[in-house]
């Protein structure tokens, strides 16, 4: 299956922000876990970054475009305040799973909203880095409908 | 060969899952939840146990008994399928004397309860617990990996 990984904003700086948050992998590592994952199982990956919410909103416009099978989201700060990110995901009719590093829940209260979960199939949060990697893993035994 | 232990707890409401039917479980039933958890903990040599009470003082009894025999939990709080709401501090108090310990916990639903409005997951104390919702059974399974994953370590 073809599987879009969109990252929100600041998540370029993974490694070295707050890394006792966050974690030690970097971008680039986890792109690339991700991509060794997804070939073993026979999926592709299209691992993306952005600081900008259009751009992400574009992105989800082109999945919906390219009959992509699955989104996993991680809008990073936008979670809690992009309604358009909202509305493009309600527009994608393919398999979406929202993923956070940390639990926002568990943070600050202004995390506590997220505008993307109610428009998702699953929410997955607080695994770290290795969250992707066993979403990706488990993508073959969801009920996903493959284009 | 891991003797690590994993506690499996299901909260009230969770003894019946017909309700989960809307989701595509026909035949979903504590039980074979509870086997196919099995068969993924066997695979990675994980030892598993489970509890589960419609009563909310008696499953906090009987988890409270041997919690200090366990590595890792997982938790779906449930509740509010049938009552609207339940009280978290029960699962507050088992989260409390499990993250002094630095043991992994992930909360995991069946649904995505973001879709209901009024329902939030746990808010506990222990900022490292983990969120797993909405992937139906496969919640089980992803939070399994992941915690045998965080206690091999």
């Amino acid at each position: 299956m073809n599987i879009y990984v969109i990252n929100g904003p600041n998540i370029n700086l993974l490694g070295t922000r707050e890394p006792e948050i966050y974690g030690k992998d970097t971008l680039d590592s986890i792109a690339k876990t991700c991509n060794d994952k997804a070939s073993k199982a026979g999926h592709s990956v299209n691992f993306m970054q952005s600081n900008y919410e259009g751009e992400i909103v574009e992105w989800i416009q082109d999945a919906i475009i390219q009959k992509v099978d699955v989104i996993i989201i991680n809008a990073a700060a936008y979670t809690h305040t992009s309604i358009a990110i909202h509305d493009a995901l309600k527009s994608y009719s393919g398999y979406k799973v929202e993923l956070h590093i940390s639990n926002p829940h568990l943070r600050e209260s202004f995390r506590h909203v997220s505008f993307i979960s109610s428009a998702v199939d699953g929410v997955v949060a607080g695994l770290g880095a290795d969250g992707y990697y066993h979403v990706i893993d488990l993508l073959s035994k969801l009920p996903i409908k493959i284009n | 060969m891991s003797n690590k232990k994993l506690l499996i707890i299901n909260g009230p409401g969770l003894s019946d899952l017909s309700n989960y039917s809307v989701l595509g479980y026909d035949d979903l039933s504590l039980d074979i939840l509870k086997q196919k958890c099995k068969v993924v903990c066997e695979s990675l040599s994980l030892k598993v146990d489970f509890r589960q009470s419609d009563d909310e003082s008696a499953l906090l009894k009987s988890v409270m008994v041997d919690i200090d025999n366990f590595d890792a939990f997982i938790i779906n709080p449930a509740g509010h399928l049938q009552s609207g709401s339940t009280s978290h501090d029960i699962f507050n108090s088992i989260i409390s004397k499990i993250s002094s310990e630095n043991k992994p916990v992930i909360e995991v639903r069946i649904e995505n309860i973001f879709k209901h409005e009024g329902i939030k997951p746990m808010q506990v104390s222990d900022s490292g617990a983990g969120f797993i919702g909405g992937l139906g059974i496969q919640s089980y399974m992803l939070a399994i990996k992941s915690i045998n994953q965080k206690i091999s370590n």
